[in-house]
């Protein structure tokens, strides 16, 4: 027998995993998906049709995606739900993997299907509704467009995805309860942290700042103009993909590992 | 078969639970793991099932090293812990979603068992109470035919009735490939069930004997009063007089009970270790 990889006992688990808790998984897959077309409607009538795009699909694939994964492993927060999740007859590589598959895969492409299908609704509806006959109906038609998921502000999206899918993946693995506020606690202490501190080095190795962004740029008061300090582009450009996706690739990695060697 | 090697576990650094465990359990035998609370007992059940790692020592389970959760492990061997987990399904669905990964499961065996246990069969798993939801898992368990089943608390929220019915199906489903290993405190639960005792405290194995080992070097009686040459390990006040534990000099016939048993044995822990020692020599 394969102690590692069986595609049967993979699929076992993955219909067992998805099925055992379908008010967890698919309830909160359909309350993300609810909220992000509340956030799509409010944004779209108070402020724009670009915005509206751009915050509904930041929080849904992030903010979503990042919810739905602090429940993949929350067996931990009993100990009867812990015991049985770890006893089950399945590799600690099996169990990752259909975590992955259902936060790293499932969750994404529903996302996407559902975004796209609600963006190009509403885009399609505010077309209809231009005067032909106007103007500007050229100019007007084409300021509003489908949300492109390959556009630059979709690039910037997916990588905090997998960022905050992997965190918190991870976290479930280290906090048995209430994971997901300790874990956006973890993360928003690293975060104001790394900024602080970066602040403070700046500060200190400057003097006067008006801003300092880590591994970006510093920038300082010149007389009345304002002067930036900015990395090399390639030392820049290493620490934005090695933050964007070598360190979420590795938190999904750890989690694999924490999985193997978790206790309960 | 389980070996246990110098075991060491403790929850912290500083305070080690067990320092230098060896035991040897054999298939064919239901162990009763008896000790105080806090002793280890569930610690000891989750080292073997493989959900705590010893800090020292090793253990092996039917040849397998059980922190490594391999799945060809986890299908010989079944914890039933004292808090059991049922998930919002009917029993249909548990069915369908949990046995495949137990091979050997029987279906007619678990309806079986399911009727003997008088469990009802209608709705989510999840709005039976603590007593139905434990026989549930219990009948699962059973119907897996694992080769090793773990109980930890198993009599814990089962009513009276529940609990003879329990006993009484441990004892059909028991076979000389199985190994059942039952942690508890509640010892009486346990009688007539068990053929071998295990009894723990302070992370240290005081007794781990045969109930007709026990038997044989130890006299379980009733007396008016304390007179005789043997020597007294524990006694009771009862209505009948002075129930007690002494040693077996003169090879009486009596039915050991292991509520005073245990209690015997904590509280004489050197003493008893010395006659059981003797049996070896």
């Amino acid at each position: 027998m394969n102690n590692t990889f069986s595609t049967k006992r993979c699929w076992l688990l993955f219909r067992k995993t998805l099925l055992e808790r379908p008010v967890q998984l698919f309830g909160f897959t359909a309350l993300i998906l609810a909220i992000v077309l509340i956030i799509y409607v409010v944004c779209k009538s108070q402020i724009a049709f670009a915005p509206a795009q751009n915050i509904s699909f930041l929080w849904g694939l992030a903010g979503g995606g990042c919810f739905l994964s602090s429940f993949i492993f929350s067996y931990f927060s009993s100990s009867a739900n812990g015991s049985s999740f770890l006893t089950l007859p399945a590799s600690a590589f099996e169990k990752w993997l259909c975590g992955v598959l259902i936060a790293g895969v499932l969750y994404p492409l529903i996302f996407l299907v559902f975004f796209r299908l609600m963006d190009t609704a509403f885009v399609t509806m505010f077309h209809n509704s231009l005067d032909p006959a106007s103007p500007f109906y050229k100019r007007t038609y084409e300021s509003v467009y489908v949300l492109p998921f390959d556009g630059t502000f979709a690039w910037k999206v997916y990588p905090m995805f997998i960022f905050f899918s992997g965190a918190m993946l991870l976290g479930s693995l280290y906090f048995n309860k209430v994971c997901f506020i300790k874990v956006a606690l973890v993360i928003c202490i690293v975060c104001i942290g790394g900024f602080g501190l970066n602040w403070l080095f700046a500060k200190l190795f400057f003097g006067t700042i008006n801003d300092a962004v880590p591994f970006r740029y510093v920038t300082l008061p010149v007389g009345n103009e304002e002067g930036s300090v900015e990395l090399p582009k390639s030392l820049s450009n290493f620490y934005y993909y090695s933050i964007s996706y070598v360190i979420p690739v590795i938190l999904w990695l750890i989690t694999y590992q924490r999985l193997r060697e978790k206790e309960f | 078969m389980i070996k246990i090697d110098d075991l060491s576990f403790g929850y912290t650094k500083k305070k080690s639970l067990y320092k230098n465990l060896n035991l040897t359990l054999q298939t064919g035998s239901i162990y009763g793991l008896l000790g105080k609370n806090g002793a280890g007992k569930s610690t000891l059940l989750k080292n073997l099932a493989g959900l705590l790692f010893p800090t020292g020592g090793a253990i092996t389970v039917n040849g397998f090293t059980p922190g490594k959760r391999e799945p060809s492990f986890l299908e010989t061997i079944y914890l039933i812990p004292e808090e059991v987990y049922v998930p919002a399904l009917t029993i249909n669905n548990y069915k369908k979603l949990f046995s495949p990964f137990y091979p050997n499961f029987n279906e007619d065996d678990f309806s079986s068992y399911l009727h003997q246990l008088d469990i009802q069969e209608k709705g989510r798993l999840n709005t039976l109470s603590f007593g139905q939801q434990k026989k549930f898992i219990i009948a699962f368990a059973l119907a897996c035919h694992t080769r090793i089943l773990l109980l930890d608390e198993p009599t814990n929220g089962l009513d009276i009735p529940s609990k003879i019915r329990f006993r009484k199906l441990l004892a059909t489903v028991f076979s000389e490939d199985r190994m059942i290993f039952i942690s508890t405190h509640q010892i009486r639960d346990l009688d007539n069930l068990i053929d071998q005792v295990i009894i723990v405290d302070n992370g240290e194995l005081l007794l781990h004997e045969s109930i007709n080992c026990i038997s044989d070097k130890l006299a379980f009686k009733t007396v008016t009063e304390l007179s005789g040459t043997a020597q007294v390990f524990y006694s009771e006040q009862s209505l009948k007089g002075l129930t007690i534990v002494s040693e077996n000099l003169h090879h009486e016939h009596s039915k050991v009970n292991l509520e005073h048993l245990f209690n015997a044995v904590t509280e004489n822990a050197g003493k008893i270790k010395e006659i059981f020692k003797l049996k070896t020599a």
